[in-house]
């Protein structure tokens, strides 16, 4: 059973205890540990990393260049002993039973290799760009992204069908704790993308912004009003409901509940729908997209972020996309877009709502206590926009910042800092997107849907999300971000 | 500031804290209740305003839960001597 923080009463309660900051801690350390290369000393390039593969001694090796004489068996076990040490710490810290976790953790970290690995043969991986090189006349052109759907598939089936194996594993199958941290390492490829394109990535964090603002402004009164128009809802749930599906789905229905005083139940039930309705849109939306807009992947990414919910399911289908898109884009005339842009593209709105949410949650609480419920002497502390504040940010940010400081200040020290920023943002990055999406599949039951009493709730969340969310999510994403291009791959 | 713990039982909202205890059907009414404790143990004969600080049990939400969200929410509840300005 894992502690909590019961209250979180200072500012910087569940410090220890909580996956928020423990995704903040577990970046941070690997980032500082990639920094060090500005002094010459490589301690991350241990990373076992993956590659399209035709021959299986050529399928994973270790990423950076100052360990090539490491073998892939060698390379795995660093890579396995220095993540299982790390997260067994945090599972300490965080009051899990650590056995379970290790135990866990160990079949998770292994399961997810193997796939990754088979994911990179190139019958799925290679595009019409690289096949020849392979020896083959035909692939799927999935790139990276038949890893990522493998994952997702193996869990999915593991979740549903292999129960008790499901159960054993849930200690250690945590998405939001890896997405967080995944997410805190993509600061550190956020600040070396803008090592290349600088302009870029401060038009795509603006317009984000801005689309965020006016996403928020104009899908929750659209979902409000459906719950309550058409489907009757109550107030309070209507509230919940309209942040889930809206906003940003477990953690806006959890912060929505608070604010507007709703029995805790309220948005326990309504998360339990955006978990299994995310992971429905990270199935079925990268390949749509990918279909219909491939002349503007950016526009593309930026809707992902605004209709996925969870920060686990929104980043995963963000990476999906990314690979998706990338291979297409080759197959259909050559260019080879740089990685990454589509995914942070999709992350980078979901963190402005994520951070939104706080806020937005204070305004809804001020509403609610003083002009609806008007209950006499209830007052509302400016602190719960901290306490709902997503911590793992402030890590993303912070890896990003100290990228961009070495960008404008220390020019000199940018290769050595590339040679660190590479094993973290693109092989941890990765790595823990694996880890992500096998562990969205561990935990998703899709007999809960059916089970469960959602009653209106289901009817709100399908039309809300397919016939309001998601199209206006592509206008406004248009609207701020159309034909912002991906940098093209050197 | 009297800081106390409120939780949701399932059917009740229940506040603990020292020598305070409180449960009602509503937030609303266990304010009162707590108005009513505060009175009859005459805090407000010492003091003009009384302010509890309530921070939500977040134990309360399922374990599943919490890797989205650690925080219900917190709130503070003034109690004053309307009859004794």
């Amino acid at each position: 059973m894992a502690a909590i923080n019961r209250i979180n009463r200072r500012w910087y309660s569940g410090m220890a205890t909580s996956e928020d900051w423990w995704a903040v801690w577990l970046g941070l350390v690997f980032c500082f540990l990639g920094l060090l290369s500005v002094t010459g000393v490589d301690l991350v390039g241990w990373i076992a990393y993956p590659r399209k593969w035709i021959d299986i001694s050529q399928s994973i090796a270790p990423l950076g260049k100052s360990y090539h004489n490491l073998g892939a068996v060698e390379s795995l076990l660093i890579t396995y002993l220095m993540f299982t040490s790390a997260t067994c710490i945090g599972a300490y810290f965080m009051r899990w039973n650590v056995k379970r976790y290790f135990l866990g953790w160990t079949f998770i970290f292994i399961i997810t290799y193997l796939l990754w690995i088979i994911g990179n043969h190139a019958f799925f991986a290679a595009n019409v760009t690289n096949r020849a090189k392979y020896g083959l006349t035909y692939s799927l052109s999935l790139g990276g992204g038949a890893a990522y759907i493998l994952a997702l598939l193996v869990g999915l089936i593991i979740g549903n069908f292999f129960k008790h194996f499901a159960a054993f594993l849930s200690e250690a199958a945590k998405p939001e704790w890896f997405i967080k941290t995944a997410i805190v390492f993509l600061g550190v490829k956020v600040g070396y993308m803008a090592m290349k394109a600088a302009d870029v990535v401060f038009e795509l964090a603006i317009t984000g912004a801005c689309a965020t603002i006016v996403a928020y402004l104009i899908f929750w009164p659209g979902t409000y009003a459906i719950a309550r128009k058409i489907f009757k809802l109550p107030r309070k749930m209507s509230a919940v409901l309209a942040s889930a599906i809206s906003i940003c789905g477990v953690s806006a229905a959890v912060a929505t509940g608070g604010a507007v005083r709703a029995k805790p139940l309220i948005p326990v039930m309504v998360s339990a729908l955006v978990v299994i309705y995310a992971v429905i849109e990270l199935i079925i939306l990268p390949p749509i997209f990918t279909a219909t807009m491939i002349e503007q992947p950016i526009v593309a990414g930026s809707a992902m972020g605004m209709s996925v919910k969870t920060d686990g399911a929104d980043a995963a289908a963000g990476a999906v996309m990314d690979e998706l898109m990338r291979n297409r884009k080759m197959n259909i005339d050559g260019t080879k877009w740089e990685e990454g842009w589509i995914t942070t593209s999709a992350v980078m709105t979901k963190i402005w709502i994520d951070m939104f949410i706080g806020l937005w949650a204070f305004l809804l609480a001020i509403v609610w206590v003083y002009k609806i419920d008007r209950r006499p002497g209830e007052i509302v502390p400016a602190s719960e926009v901290w306490h709902r504040f997503p911590k793992f940010v402030l890590g993303y940010f912070a890896a990003w910042i100290v990228y961009l400081g070495i960008l404008f200040f220390l020019p000199d020290f940018v290769d050595n800092a590339k040679i660190g920023a590479v094993p973290v943002e693109k092989g941890m990055r990765k790595l823990f997107f694996m880890l992500t999406f096998i562990s969205i599949g561990i935990i998703t039951d899709f007999r809960k849907l059916a089970e469960a009493r959602f009653g209106k709730m289901v009817g709100v969340y399908c039309i809300a999300l397919f016939v309001y969310i998601i199209p206006v999510a592509l206008i406004v994403a248009y609207v701020f971000h159309h034909d912002m291009r991906v940098p093209i791959a050197q | 500031m009297i800081d106390l713990i409120v939780r949701h039982s399932g059917n009740k909202w229940v506040a603990t804290g020292g020598e305070f205890y409180a449960e009602a059907s509503t937030l609303g009414k266990l304010d009162k209740e707590l108005e009513k404790i505060v009175r009859q143990k005459g805090y407000l004969e010492v003091s003009k305003k009384i302010y509890f600080f309530m921070g939500f049990d977040n134990s309360v939400l399922p374990e599943w839960i919490r890797q989205y969200s650690q925080h219900y929410f917190n709130r503070i509840l003034c109690i004053e001597n309307d009859l004794n300005p």
